[in-house]
Order: structure tokens, then sequence, then C-alpha cells
């Protein structure tokens, strides 16, 4: 009896230098057997810089082109217009970048290139905080969790940037969130995503072992009560319009706590903090609800 | 392995920074210092089947529908399906992993289901080159006939003899055809005699034959001659009440017994609860004395249940005291009991309120209160304690080739512990005759984790009874079987705890892609592990283990 219907290719071979339990890595397996040999991958500056192996090794049975931090949807534009260029187009452009590389540095780039509607698939692996440089707050950073520059005694004042809204609001044809606990949700993202034409964009929730302070063996543990405490509900948002609810389902949701405690970089938090993530979250997903139920 | 690519120049270098090989030679498993292992577990239900059904995997074979591969996996470890699927306490499903999830599996319902359903089929029987020994077993109850069917299984030469005119001992003595139907139990009793059991029935040791005679013609003896002789309750008037086990032994071999109206039944366990349902059939209003609270009783919770469900009343922390016979009626004088501190058993101690006793008629009064084993045949050889054969007689008795088991060596117990007494002599006494130590039993570790975000809550599946008003007038089968599909759809809930069925989750969520399929198997490349442990934790049935790394 199989949980999950995976392809069987294996588009990320064994000996990249991802951390026991590495959500990217996990993610990068899934998104690369679901797009298909036959794809580009563009990488900034982000812990897949590193993942992938130093030059002149790859861990990806793919061509990947590394490119600078805030470079990569404009990189993946230009790769996709030489592709286009040659009459090429078949092959898939997947710009592959991390939360910071998203959510701030990259942000004016990937911008430009949902508002052009460029022809490629943009997947942040969204580790919330820059991880290979030593844990420190990026704008996915949730609230009130503790990195090396938002220490215990001060930890993150401000809420996670909210990236969907972002890129819903560029009204680009496709935006949906996956975590790697849900392979067969996430593969079906991308799959769908290489049968639209124009900017798609994917906000993949993936642990960092070392970085949550959390055993590895929970990576995919924790993604999963992400979704099921409703911290990363995932859905699907086409034209900027029509939202879909995937997960969860249940009227009930589990409380917050139950991810949070599992964490050490939440381990400061008071009765108070843990209920006020509770209101941030409610509050999140009674918005989704609402979207939701007007586009249906 | 050394890496493929070294420049020793920068004029090797190409002119821009383009990989040329991939990360195989990085052998991140020198990270690990944990290590994955494929280490199948013993299923909790499986652990706590006293004759060690393999329940994970009948089930799923019955989830396929394989209800004769079922069966044939159910008789390599029991030679009574039909009879424990019917009557046995199924302790598999206290210990069932789901019972923390929704509800726990209904295995003996489906132990049932197989028996039925496969009820016209045979063993197959191998050819098996015979052994010379020649093996007595006295009793042929489910102790008698669980060593009789693995020694014979084995190619010994097995006679069994029996008191009574027909095989069966308690099973069909003792249980009432409501709970076990004699086609059933005549049926696997045939299926052990196909192995070449020879059953001598009508013949009494001790009386047809003696134990000495016996262990002189024979190898091996095996007594496992039962619990027979009811307790006394060692009250005045005591000749005026029925032995229960008696009165069980005489409806249950066809005889008719007039009890009347009003039937006192006295003690609370098993036999206590046949008496009573026994009596309810056979048209009276029975009443259950016992002295302390139905939460002490020590029959089987589903037992008293259905007494309760059929209309026998109870009547609780009351003890007689006397009985007496008045106008052609019998009066049981009784005292009201309260319960006080916890005895040896762990149950609260019933002690009698003076001056509170009290009147209760009847027209007939059974005693239940409890069996001993009758070895007088033996007494003269070896001493006993309240009937049981003291621990220390056991080895020199097991010394010279003679084994007591079943309920003669334990007092009255369950069903399913007399066969696991049964199979485990028939291995002592295979050692017995080999010159070999028994073998020490393996400790096997239980598969108590199980990832439930793989499962889907599920109901159970009810078990249909006939309606109690037509229960009643008679004594066929209250329980009734499942359905097929009831039955598949029962079974496809087992969570199949520490039995790998190629769910494929190890493989799916390894961050390193260092598992590979195998024909529905996984293989670990250690070469790339890093020891992450997410398979183990994914795994749903808890088949993974983690083990640290040596230095």
């Amino acid at each position: 009896m199989k949980n999950f219907t995976l392809p069987s290719e294996e588009l990320m071979g064994s000996g990249h230098l991802g951390c026991q339990g590495c959500g990217g890595a996990l993610a990068m397996r899934y998104a690369l057997k679901a797009a298909g040999d036959n794809t580009i991958v563009v990488i900034p500056a982000c812990c897949w810089t590193i993942i992938a192996g130093p030059f002149p090794y790859t861990s990806l049975k793919v061509p990947v082109l590394h490119t600078a931090f805030e470079t990569a949807a404009v990189a993946a534009s230009g790769v996709r217009a030489a592709l286009d260029i040659q009459g090429n187009t078949e092959t898939t452009v997947l710009a592959w970048a991390g939360d910071g590389g998203t959510f701030d540095i990259g942000l004016q780039s990937l911008s430009g290139a949902a508002e052009r509607n460029e022809n490629i698939i943009y997947i942040c692996y969204d580790n919330e905080a820059y991880m290979n440089t030593g844990i420190q707050r990026s704008g996915a950073t949730p609230y009130l969790a503790w990195t090396t520059t938002t220490p215990e005694k001060t930890p993150k004042a401000e809420p996670k940037k909210d990236i969907m809204a972002i890129m819903i609001a560029h009204r680009i044809p496709y935006a949906a969130t996956a975590t790697i606990a849900h392979p067969d949700d996430f593969i079906r993202k991308v799959q769908k995503a290489k049968s639209i034409y124009g900017t798609k964009f994917l906000h993949v929730l993936a642990p960092c072992p070392p970085g949550w302070k959390a055993p590895s063996e929970w990576a995919v543990k924790l993604s999963r009560l992400a979704v099921q405490t409703r911290v990363f509900p995932l859905y699907e948002v086409e034209d900027g319009e029509r939202y879909i609810l995937n997960e969860p389902k249940e009227d009930r949701a589990l409380p917050v706590s139950e991810y949070l405690k599992l964490q050490g970089r939440f381990s400061h938090l008071t009765e108070k903090d843990i209920q006020a993530i509770q209101d941030l979250i409610d509050k999140r997903w009674q918005r989704l609800m609402r979207q939701v139920r007007e586009s249906s | 392995m050394k890496k493929p690519i070294v420049f020793t120049s920068e004029r090797e270098m190409p002119p821009m920074a383009v990989s040329l090989a991939d990360m195989g030679h990085n052998r991140t498993g020198s990270w690990r210092y944990l290590r994955p292992v494929y280490r199948e577990k013993i299923a909790p239900c499986k652990n706590a089947c006293p004759v060690g059904n393999d329940i994970p995997r009948i089930l799923s074979l019955v989830s396929e529908g394989r209800y004769e591969d079922a069966w044939r996996l159910f008789r390599e470890t029991s030679p009574l399906p039909g009879v424990c699927g019917r009557v046995c306490y199924h302790p598999c499903e206290s210990f069932c992993n789901r019972k923390n999830f929704d509800e726990a599996l209904s295995i003996a319902s489906l132990e049932r289901f197989v028996a039925d359903a496969c009820f016209d089929l045979e063993d197959r029987i191998p050819e098996r080159p015979k052994r010379s020994e020649k093996i007595a077993i006295v009793g042929s109850g489910p102790a008698g006939l669980t060593c009789a069917y693995f020694l014979a299984k084995d190619g010994y030469a097995v006679t069994v003899f029996e008191a009574a005119s027909q095989p069966g001992g308690m099973l069909r003595l003792g249980i009432p055809p409501y709970r076990l139907p004699r086609e059933v139990l005549d049926r696997e009793i045939e299926l052990i005699a196909r192995w070449g059991v020879e059953f001598r029935t009508n013949t009494k040791i001790g009386q047809d034959i003696s134990i000495e005679k016996l262990w002189e013609q024979h190898d091996a003896v095996f007594i496992a001659t039962g619990a027979h002789r009811g307790r006394a309750l060692n009250i005045p008037g005591e000749e005026l009440a029925i032995q229960g086990l008696e009165f069980l032994k005489a409806v249950n071999v066809g005889k008719t017994i007039a009890l009347g109206k009003q039937v006192l039944i006295i003690g609370g366990g098993n036999t206590a609860m046949d008496c009573a349902r026994t009596a309810l059939r056979l048209g009276a209003q029975p009443v259950v004395v016992y002295r302390r609270t139905r939460d002490e009783m020590p029959a089987i919770a589903e037992e008293i249940e259905e007494a309760e469900h059929e209309g026998v009343q109870f009547e609780f922390l009351a003890a007689p005291v006397a009985l007496r016979r008045l106008n052609g009626k019998l009066e049981v004088q009784c005292i009201r009991m309260q319960l006080g501190e916890p005895d040896a058993s762990g149950r609260r101690r019933p002690v009698p309120i003076p001056g509170s006793d009290f009147i209760m008629r009847a027209d007939a009064v059974l005693k239940a209160v409890g069996e001993e084993p009758e070895l007088s045949f033996l007494s003269e050889h070896v001493e006993t304690s309240e009937g049981i054969v003291i621990e220390r007689a056991h080895g020199i008795l097991e010394r010279a080739g003679i084994f007591i088991g079943g309920d003669a060596q334990t007092g009255p117990s369950t069903v399913a512990q007399a066969m696991r007494s049964g199979k485990e002599t028939a291995q002592a006494i295979k050692s017995f005759l080999r010159g070999e130590r028994k073998p020490k039993p393996k400790k096997l570790e239980e598969a108590l984790r199980v990832n439930f975000s793989y499962f889907v809550h599920q109901p159970r599946v009810p078990m249909p009874h006939m309606p109690v008003a037509e229960r009643i007038t008679n004594f066929s089968e209250t329980k009734r079987a499942i359905s097929s599909e009831r039955a598949r759809a029962e079974a496809q809930r087992c969570f199949s705890c520490g039995v790998c069925n190629s769910c494929d989750n190890c493989w799916v969520f390894c961050p390193d892609a260092a598992i590979t399929r195998i024909d529905g198997t996984y293989e670990v490349n250690y070469d790339f592990c890093k020891g992450c442990g997410v398979c183990a934790e994914e795994c749903p049935r808890n088949v993974i283990s983690l083990v640290e790394e040596e230095l």
C-alpha cells in the first residue's frame, strides 16, 4: 500500500552537502522529479549554492546556473529568452531561491519578472532565515522566533512577510504553497506550473533542523504540523483571483503550540507570546477562508 | 572514491566555472552517527497472543481476500482458530496499537470469519519421517489437543486419552454451545486426528489406566486433565447446592435438567456466567450472587455484559452463609458484604457486615466458586497444594518424562492459556526426547511507535448478535458471522505494526536519495546516508530502527 505516488526518476544525486534532515534538499528532490530532466535550474546565493557542491562538481543531474543573490528571477528570465530565441519552448526554467533571495534581496528582480510575466517557475524554499551564513533573521523569519541576530531577549518583533500576497498582487497565472510533508501535492503543483505559460511561483516551507533547533528526524513532521496548525496552509491561486484550499481540510486545527514546542527557536516563548502567535494565525486563516469563499 | 577531477594548472580549467562531474565521490555516510536499519518487530497483538498467531500477516491476507492463505497461517500456530475466534478472551485486542487512534481491531471476529470461511478446507499433510517415540496425552481439552497437534506434525506417534465419550474436554463439557457450536469443535478435532493423532475416549486415568502403565508404555506423558473439581462453599447445607460445572457438563452432553424457575448462582467467574446463561435458556430466572462488586468479577468482561444483556440478575456484595430446605423451596441465608483492603489478588477483600443477614429463596442453587485440578492419580508420587502440583515436583516429573500443563498445572485459566501450555509442552517434550535443553524463549522488540499521520479514522466493525428474545430460547450461537466485505474492510484497518508493507515512505522522505527500492523491499546506501532519521520517524509502522554507529 503506497501512501504517495512519486515519479521514480532521481535527478538529485547523493553526496550533496545538505545537513542531516535538510528540508531544502528534499524539496529539490521532489521539484526535479516533477519538472523532469529537461530543466535548467537557476540558483542565486542560498543554502543550495553550497548543497549542490563546489566547482567543478554538482549533485544535480540537470544544468545549473549559479548566479548572484538578487538575480534569480532575472537570470532565469535571461535563460528563458536565450532558449526561446533558439526555438526551444520545451525546456523548463526553474529559479530556485531561498527565503533571503526571495523575500529580501531578490524581491525587486522577482517583482520585475512577475510583472513581465516571464515564462519561468520560481520556487522559494523557505527555511525562515539566512541559514548557511549562520542563522540570521530574514523577512521570512516568523514572529518572535530566535535567530542569531534576534536573540532570545529581543526575538524577532515583526511578523513574517506575506510573500504569497505580494506575488498574488502581481496577478501571475499561478501561485501555490507546498511542503515536504506532502510530496504528492508538491509534485502535482510543480507539474501544474509546468503546464501553464507565464510566471509561476511556489512557496515551499522547508524546515532547517539546525536553524530551527530541532532534531533532524523531525524535518517532515514539522512540515506536517505547520499545515495541521494552519501556520502554513496549502493552497493555490490562479490568475491572482481564484483561491483553492488543499490542506488542512479539517474544521478544527491543532493549536500552534503543538508546532512551536518542538523547536528550540521558540523555546523562550511565554503563554502570552504563544497566544499572540495563535491570534495572528487565526486572523490569516480567516482571511484565506474568505478569499477561498469569495472565489468559489 | 577519489575526486574524479583534479586540475593541476589554470590551463586545465574550463574558461568559465562549469561542473564537470557529480558529487558521488563525497561519501557523506561518514557524517552519520545513527544508522537506520530495517528491523521488523513483533506487533503487540501477536506478542500478547498466547499461541503467537501472526496476526498482522494474517490480517493483511484477509484484507486482500486471501482467506485460505490466512487460515493456513493460523494453523501454523494454532489448531483451533474456529474455537479461539469464538471463546478466546482476545488479549490481542487489548494491546492493539490502534486503540490509541480510534478503536482496536476486531481480531477475534476476523479469526472466526476466516475459520468459518475455510470450514471445509483440509490441512496439507506432507510426507514426513515417522518417529518411533510414542507420547501419551491425558486429557483432550485445549492443552491436550494443541500439544497433540504440534507433536503429530513433527511425526511423533501421539495417543490422547479422554475420560469422556468424546474428545474436547472443557471445550465440550464446560463451554455451552451458544458460545461454541459443536460442529466447529468437531471439525477442528477431526483435522487434528488427520495428522495421525489417536483418540482413546471413555478412558479415565487412575481408573481405566494408571499413570504408571502409561509411563511404561510411552516415551513421554503429558497430563492435561484440566481443573474439574468444583470448590466447596464450606457452609451448612452445602449438599443442597449443585456444582455449577457438573450442571454445565450434564446440559452440554444433552441431559435434561429441571432447575425450576428461581435459580441462584453463587460465584462471579466464567463458570458462573455460563451457568446463569444456560439456566436462562432452560427457562429459569437466574440471579448471580457475588460477594464483591461487578468490578471485581473474575469473569471475562464480555461474558458479564452478555449475561446482563440477556436478563441475568445480579446480587452483589452478598455471600451465602447457610442453605436450608423449607416447604419444597431452598432458603439461602446470605450476609451483606462491604469491600475492605486489597488482598493478594489485588482485588478488594469482601468483609461481612455483622447483623446484615437476609434470606433469598430459590428452586435450585448452583455453586460456581472456582475449580481445582484433580490429580489424585499422581498424589502418591508428588506433593500438591490445593490440587496443584508444586513447582519443585515439576522438575522431578519432567526429568522422568512426565509433563503437566493447562488448567491441571495452573488451576482454571483460559482456553488460550491452556493452548499456550500445550504448545510449550510439545516443544519441551521434543527437547526431552532429543536430550536437549528446553529452548529459551526469544525476547522480541515490540512495535509500539505508530505514525498516526498515515492513517484515517475508521470505526471498528460491529459484531452482529442474535436478538436477545431469540437467543434465550435455545442454545444456538449468539454471535453472528460478519460478512466478507466487512471482514476485508476491518482487516484493512490493521496498522501492520512492525511489518513492512512496502509503503515507500522511507524512500519518499530520504533527503539524501540514499534509499533504493528493490522489488518491494528497501536498501539504505550507507555510503551516503547521513543518519538524519527521517525514514525511521516517517515509517508508519515502526519497522526502521536507529542504532548507534560504533566508532
